[in-house]
């Protein structure tokens, strides 16, 4: 479903301060895997979800997204492609402050162009699912750690989208927090069959994944 | 987009209220200055106009540049014809000018002596409203003259007045008049220099019986002015010109343009820092939420996504202010129009631009409301550009990245 063929990204490239973030990466993720790229800090796990993601270019090599080369489209194709294809969760929640939980969750699908029943529909849906459905009329500050993450979670998941990439998801949650999070991923995986990549360093979410993708120096480890 | 830009709005009180007041003083100010200016000018004008120039006048071709009796319009009777042919002409009639010395016992004083039909001056100029004292519509040898001039001469109602000049076949005219009437227009040079007298006895002592040496005009309604004009051109003998107001007060008229483009010029220093600070506090906001368009790059807002909630913004706030600006100073212009603010003395000060009266005029004109509220609105919507830019040069990453 997503191919990786000789990804290579460089900062700062041509100067002294080069610094070498993806080396020759080659891999394959399959469509409902439920998978994690694990790393010590800096190793190049924010870098190769972004590159994936099409949130940043790569210098060299190809990202395939169902059969599509993705990594060296237009501006505007790689927002198409974040829009309908890609769901996002990061690290710091990054919801819209001035959007209630139900407008957040509906936030992508109304850019999708569905009308209010739908998105009522499906945000009150996945709510449901990951057990925020009375926070709905919150906005982002009256929430928790925890509740802000799920409602991230929910936006990311609520458009139906191919892939979610979650950097760091459970980095600023407590432990019962992490761990819930990870068993409402792992129901999302199982009952929507939504493909999901982490990037974490965090061993309860390693521990909790199918297949484990280590970085590192920016080099797959095989 | 467009409820989460009301919703930003109202998350982001400080730039909003900013933005909101800044734009709802420079749309009531413009309003309130420019209806201040055009009603000054447009007094000047009426003024002017009205007392005694008129909308059209006819003249010999060589008279406004040469002058003298030489000049003068010698078949009255036909142009009257021609302009009575013609709609849209409230009052025409024929003057003839000239010059000499008045005395009275004790000064002298140089005089324009101008022979008018009073009944018709009447439809046609403010010399009648003019009355200050005595009467108006004189026969014989009474003289109605300005006050100023009176003052000068040191004449009161009854006085004799001597005069001292020449006939239209430049033979000496010498007479003696009464003062039966005085007037005062405002107009200081007009009211120093002035006097009338009725045109049967002025024909008789000054031979010009049916020549003038010009024949005034007003149109019903001033649009019209100018194809009145043209009219009276197409069928005018070839000796014959028809000037309108534009270039009979050509002076005033250049005055005005200046006056109005210093006032612009002004306005447009204030619409300047207005701009800039409408501009830097939208900055100032943008700025402090790249990590929030960053957010929203990233879900899949492109840039035109942005671009669009950005506009919707300033938008919003701009005809929020507009809505509230416009109907408060077009009601203060209209209010301002029918009862004028009253400066005592200021005619006296301003006598010199025309200025008759000590009321502030002011002048509502929906259209002109409508281009000023026009200039306010897509000067804030420019104002919006550069942060729009500045949002653009940021990638998603990037702008997730901005602290």
């Amino acid at each position: 479903m997503i191919q990786l063929k000789g990804v290579n990204k460089y900062f700062y490239q041509g100067e002294p301060r080069e610094v070498h973030a993806l080396r020759d990466i080659d891999l394959t993720i399959e469509k409902g895997e439920f998978s994690v790229i694990s790393g010590t800090s800096g190793c190049g796990k924010t870098t190769l979800l972004n590159a994936i993601g099409v949130l940043d270019s790569i210098s060299d090599g190809e990202i395939i997204l169902d059969g599509k080369e993705i990594a060296n489209l237009s501006a505007e194709a790689k927002t198409e492609i974040r829009l309908h294809e890609i769901g996002f969760v990061f690290q710091a929640y990054n919801l819209v402050p001035v959007l209630t939980a139900e407008e957040n969750i509906g936030l992508i699908m109304r850019m999708q162009g569905f009308d209010d029943a739908q998105i009522s529909q499906r945000v009150r849906e996945i709510a449901t699912l990951l057990q925020i459905d009375d926070k709905l009329d919150s906005l982002p500050n009256l929430l928790s750690g925890g509740q802000q993450q799920r409602v991230a979670v929910a936006r990311a998941v609520a458009s139906k989208p191919k892939i979610i990439l979650a950097d760091e998801p459970t980095a600023n949650l407590d432990s019962s927090n992490s761990k819930a999070l990870m068993n409402m991923m792992q129901t999302l995986n199982e009952k929507e069959g939504v493909t999901i990549l982490f990037a974490s360093h965090d061993n309860y979410v390693v521990e909790s994944v199918r297949r484990i993708i280590r970085l590192d120096d920016g080099a797959l480890v095989t | 987009m467009f409820k989460l830009a009301l919703k930003n709005i109202l998350y982001y009180k400080g730039r909003s209220v900013t933005t909101f007041l800044l734009t709802f003083i420079s749309a009531f100010f413009f309003i309130v200055y420019v209806a201040f200016m055009d009603g000054s000018h447009s007094s000047m004008l009426k003024n002017a106009l009205d007392v005694y120039t008129g909308s059209l006048q006819i003249y010999q071709k060589e008279y406004r540049d040469k002058g003298g009796y030489d000049y003068l319009i010698e078949e009255n009777q036909k142009v009257f014809e021609i302009l009575s042919d013609i709609e849209g002409i409230k009052a025409y009639s024929s003057r003839l000018e000239t010059f000499g010395i008045a005395s009275s016992k004790k000064h002298s004083a140089a005089m324009m002596l101008t022979g008018v039909d009073f009944s018709k001056e009447a439809k046609l100029s403010q010399l009648q409203k003019a009355l200050q004292e005595g009467l108006y519509d004189s026969t014989g040898t009474c003289l109605y003259m300005g006050s100023e001039l009176a003052k000068k001469l040191q004449l009161t109602i009854g006085d004799e007045v001597s005069f001292v000049g020449s006939a239209i076949d430049y033979s000496f005219v010498a007479e003696l008049f009464k003062l039966c009437g005085t007037f005062k227009t405002g107009m200081y040079d007009f009211d120093r220099q002035s006097a009338f007298m009725n045109r049967p006895y002025f024909d008789t002592i000054f031979l010009s019986q049916n020549s003038s040496s010009y024949i005034v005009s007003m149109a019903e309604q001033m649009s019209d002015n100018d194809s009145i004009a043209h009219q009276i051109s197409r069928d005018l003998p070839t000796d014959l010109r028809v000037y309108t107001w534009e270039e009979l007060m050509k002076s005033m008229v250049e005055l005005m343009k200046i006056d109005s483009l210093f006032g612009y010029i002004s306005i447009s220093l204030f619409f300047l820092v207005i701009f800039f600070v409408i501009m830097i506090y939208g900055f100032i906001n943008v700025s402090t939420r790249i990590k929030e368009f960053g957010i929203l790059k990233s879900i899949g807002l492109s840039d035109r996504d942005i671009d669009r909630l950005l506009f919707y913004e300033i938008f919003i706030l701009t005809t929020g202010a507009l809505m509230l600006a416009t109907p408060l100073g077009s009601w203060l212009v209209y209010y301002f129009e029918i009862y004028p603010i009253v400066i005592p003395g200021m005619s006296e000060i301003y006598k010199e631009y025309g200025v008759v009266s000590d009321e502030v005029p002011t002048r509502f004109e929906p259209l002109t409301i409508i281009w000023n509220v026009l200039v306010v609105f897509f000067l804030n919507l420019l104002s919006i550009l550069y942060p729009m830019f500045y949002v653009r040069s940021f990638t998603p990453v990037e702008a997730m990245r901005h602290v």
